[in-house]
């Protein structure tokens, strides 16, 4: 388990706003074996959706090499580089990006549209992953009829549609409730666990990045702290400085900083971290 | 496909496009929302219906001038060689009371017929006052008429004239019945003749020797002296009647056999049947009066002066020698020549006007077309974002895209034949000038509108299947743009957090 799926070499990004070059990744190395379960926090600005943009092939580095499977994928064209997306990456995202005018089960076959599977081998696929994801039952419902943590559930059937080699998440439960988040959280954890899923998840949740085995913390377009096997540990992270974070408020030991999102009151997280 | 695929995906990978699934997305993104592709199919279909109903309104009109044209100069050289096979002739009946025209007080409506001898009144004001390609040589031509004369006429021409190889004096009484036509709020009642009784002497010098009676027989004989009871019909007159030869026909309550059918070579023959002179006299009560004499001159030369002569002996009648009715029938040539030139000269430019409209209405929908589309590719830039990012090529969302615009705009094109089909007529009536194909005469004409009941506007199927093709080529045309920015959207855009 120790091949890589991953790699970025000397990895640059750089934006022109106006006259003003801003970087947003700067040289950065990163190894992603397979199998593993990554979650990559940091302040705002810090590159975390421009590095998973890039990882993802939805935006070119400006310097670098960038090696998925082995295959550099920094200066391929569009014409590749679709094919790329389509096989070898899932995305998860923070809003699901369901298609509101087809079902469960067709928005979780459209990555399998155009790689010629038939109609039946790409419902029965379709059917499968959403089992997996404990939606039996519910796959021709459309998004409306779906609660927003059902509708992540079928958003991560189709990223893992055409068995992809990385599956990356971007805030997948930002606009999720404690509840559903817990569960989607649970979701990934377990398919990394017991299917050998390779994970890679933006976030600001502490909770999340808890479940994950390593956690890289980034600011200023470079991986500033790299933490290992968090999970087993169980404890909260801060995300400002990977520091621990006290379990009752949320509050970090070494930075002193309230690391919940502004959405949850400190008593509910109280509760749901109590336990 | 026969060979498995080994292990991997890779091996399945194809780069062909999914019709169904695009196909499906753009359908039920349609029926996504229903109220806006309802208001842009109606608008298009609008578009589409003026595109459809123009070249019917146009196509229609043509054929209603033509007619009037195949008409009109079938009409006119028939009549032509009718007049030239009897150059001797000279028809005298009594002046016409007043100009001719509608409203007739009785029922023995004479027609003024071609050929038939009756009075060429053609004034450029009159000529059309009201006719239709249809009825064009079905009798009613010109309109003049005689009242019945005395017969003493004929016997003044007949005994005291010099140059005067024989007279044939003519009963003929119409029998028909009166229609009331609403034309553009003006109603009009015309006596349309059912047919027309021509009672002709049948004198053995007269029907030997002069052309009073038809020479093209379809079937029977022709009349001959002595006949009594009998009658000649035409061919409209046998399928009026419903009687042929051998049969009997019952005329104001007589009983008649019909002893032959001639056909319908002169023009004025379609619906006159002939009889004996007597038999018509006593049958009409029109005993001792006839409507007309054909007087036959020693030769062409002395026309004019027997004419002449007899306007001097009768100064109440109207003498046309056949050369006078020769230079009439080429004034009316004249007047109808420059008038359809007239027309075709307002066809053309109603042509050209509607080629314009045709155009607004073409770039009307492609750019309908464009603007849904380009907002619809605006409003869903994050579906598009995620489509990309999930992993579909620009040319499939392209795809979807331009499918989308298409079958908004062949929906419209359903709704626009179907909506041209119904309003054709209004719309070409509304978008087509208004004129009038035979100058001030009687009424005008809207160039769309049915050509006055004429020609009916019709949508063929030819035209549909046009409009069809032309909606997809515009919603294909019209969709171009929008689809190849969608295509170009950054999957990026997928991330947006809205």
């Amino acid at each position: 388990m120790s091949e890589l799926v991953l790699k970025t070499e000397n990895m640059s990004k750089t934006y022109t706003l106006g006259k003003r070059n801003v970087r947003a990744l700067s040289n950065l190395n990163l190894e992603v074996k397979r199998g593993e379960f990554i979650a990559i926090m940091g302040p705002s600005g810090s590159g975390k959706t421009t590095l998973l943009n890039v990882l993802g092939c939805i935006d070119k580095p400006t310097s670098g090499k960038v090696l998925l499977d082995n295959i550099d994928v920094a200066g391929m064209p569009e014409s590749q580089l679709y094919k790329i997306r389509r096989n070898k990456i899932g995305f998860v995202f923070q809003t699901f990006n369901l298609l509101p005018y087809l079902n469960a089960r067709e928005n979780v076959e459209l990555p399998m549209e155009n790689i010629g599977k038939s109609k039946a081998e790409r419902s029965a696929r379709a059917k499968e992953l959403l089992a997996m994801v404990g939606l039996s039952g519910r796959e021709e419902h459309r998004p409306q009829r779906l609660s927003a943590g059902e509708q992540q559930r079928v958003a991560i059937a189709r990223a893992l549609a055409n068995d992809p080699a990385i599956i990356l998440a971007d805030e997948p439960t930002g606009n999720l409730d404690s509840k559903n988040k817990q569960e989607i959280v649970k979701l990934l954890a377990n398919l990394n666990i017991n299917h050998g899923t390779t994970i890679i998840v933006v976030t600001h949740d502490g909770q999340v990045a808890a479940h994950t085995e390593r956690l890289l913390l980034l600011s200023d377009g470079k991986i500033s702290k790299e933490k290992q096997g968090l999970h087993l540990a169980r404890k909260l992270i801060c995300p400002y400085c990977g520091g621990k974070l006290h379990a009752a408020n949320e509050i970090c030991s070494s930075c002193g900083k309230v690391a919940i999102t502004k959405k949850k009151p400190p008593v509910a997280a109280a509760v749901e971290t109590g336990k | 496909m026969l060979q498995k695929p080994v292990s991997h995906k890779e091996t399945r990978i194809s780069q062909e496009m999914n019709y169904m699934g695009i196909a499906k997305r753009a359908f039920r993104n349609i029926s996504r929302r229903k109220i806006r592709a309802l208001l842009v199919v109606i608008a298009l279909g609008f578009s589409m219906a003026i595109m459809i109903s123009i070249p019917a309104g146009i196509a229609a009109n043509q054929q209603a001038t033509q007619n009037l044209t195949s008409n009109l100069s079938g009409t006119i050289t028939q009549t032509e060689a009718s007049i030239n096979q009897t150059l001797t002739q000279i028809d005298v009946s009594l002046t016409p009371s007043a100009p001719s025209g509608f409203g007739f007080s009785r029922g023995d409506f004479t027609s003024g017929q071609f050929g038939g001898g009756g009075n060429f009144n053609f004034t450029p004001g009159q000529f059309g006052g009201g006719f239709m390609p249809g009825e064009f040589g079905g009798g009613a031509f010109g309109g003049g008429r005689s009242s019945p004369m005395n017969e003493s006429v004929y016997t003044d021409i007949n005994s005291s004239l010099s140059g005067v190889a024989a007279v044939a004096p003519i009963l003929q009484v119409s029998e028909g019945h009166n229609v009331t036509t609403t034309m553009f709020g003006r109603s009009m009642t015309r006596l349309v003749a059912d047919y027309v009784i021509e009672g002709v002497p049948l004198n053995s010098s007269l029907i030997d020797n002069y052309p009073i009676l038809p020479s093209n027989l379809t079937a029977g004989r022709n009349l001959q002296v002595g006949d009594s009871g009998v009658v000649l019909l035409s061919e409209n007159n046998s399928a009026y009647f419903g009687a042929g030869v051998g049969g009997a026909v019952t005329i104001l309550g007589q009983n008649f056999d019909v002893i032959g059918i001639h056909g319908t070579s002169g023009v004025s023959d379609r619906t006159t049947l002939y009889m004996s002179l007597s038999d018509a006299q006593a049958l009409t009560n029109n005993t001792g009066y006839i409507t007309r004499l054909m007087v036959f001159a020693d030769s062409s030369g002395d026309t004019t002066s027997v004419a002449s002569a007899i306007s001097a002996l009768h100064t109440e009648l109207d003498v046309v020698t056949s050369q006078q009715r020769l230079s009439q029938l080429q004034q009316v040539q004249a007047t109808y020549t420059s008038q359809l030139q007239t027309a075709q000269a307002t066809m053309d430019q109603t042509q050209n006007q509607a080629l314009e409209e045709i155009v607004v209405a073409v770039a009307a929908t492609s750019l309908i077309v464009l603007f849904v589309m380009l907002y619809t590719v605006r409003e869903r830039t994050k579906e598009i974002g995620t489509l990309k990012a999930i992993g579909f090529s620009n040319l499939n969302v392209m795809g979807q895209f331009m499918l989308e615009g298409i079958l908004l705009s062949l929906l419209a094109g359903v709704v626009g034949v179907a909506i041209g089909t119904v309003a054709a007529p209004f719309l070409s009536s509304v978008l087509l000038p208004t004129m009038s194909p035979f100058g001030n005469s009687g009424f005008s004409t809207p160039l769309g509108a049915s050509g006055a009941s004429t020609s009916a506007i019709v949508v063929d199927p030819q035209l549909m299947l046009i409009a069809f093709g032309a909606s997809i080529l515009l919603g294909a045309l019209g969709s171009l743009y929008p689809a190849w920015r969608a295509s170009r959207t950054r999957p990026a855009e997928a991330m947006r957090y809205e």
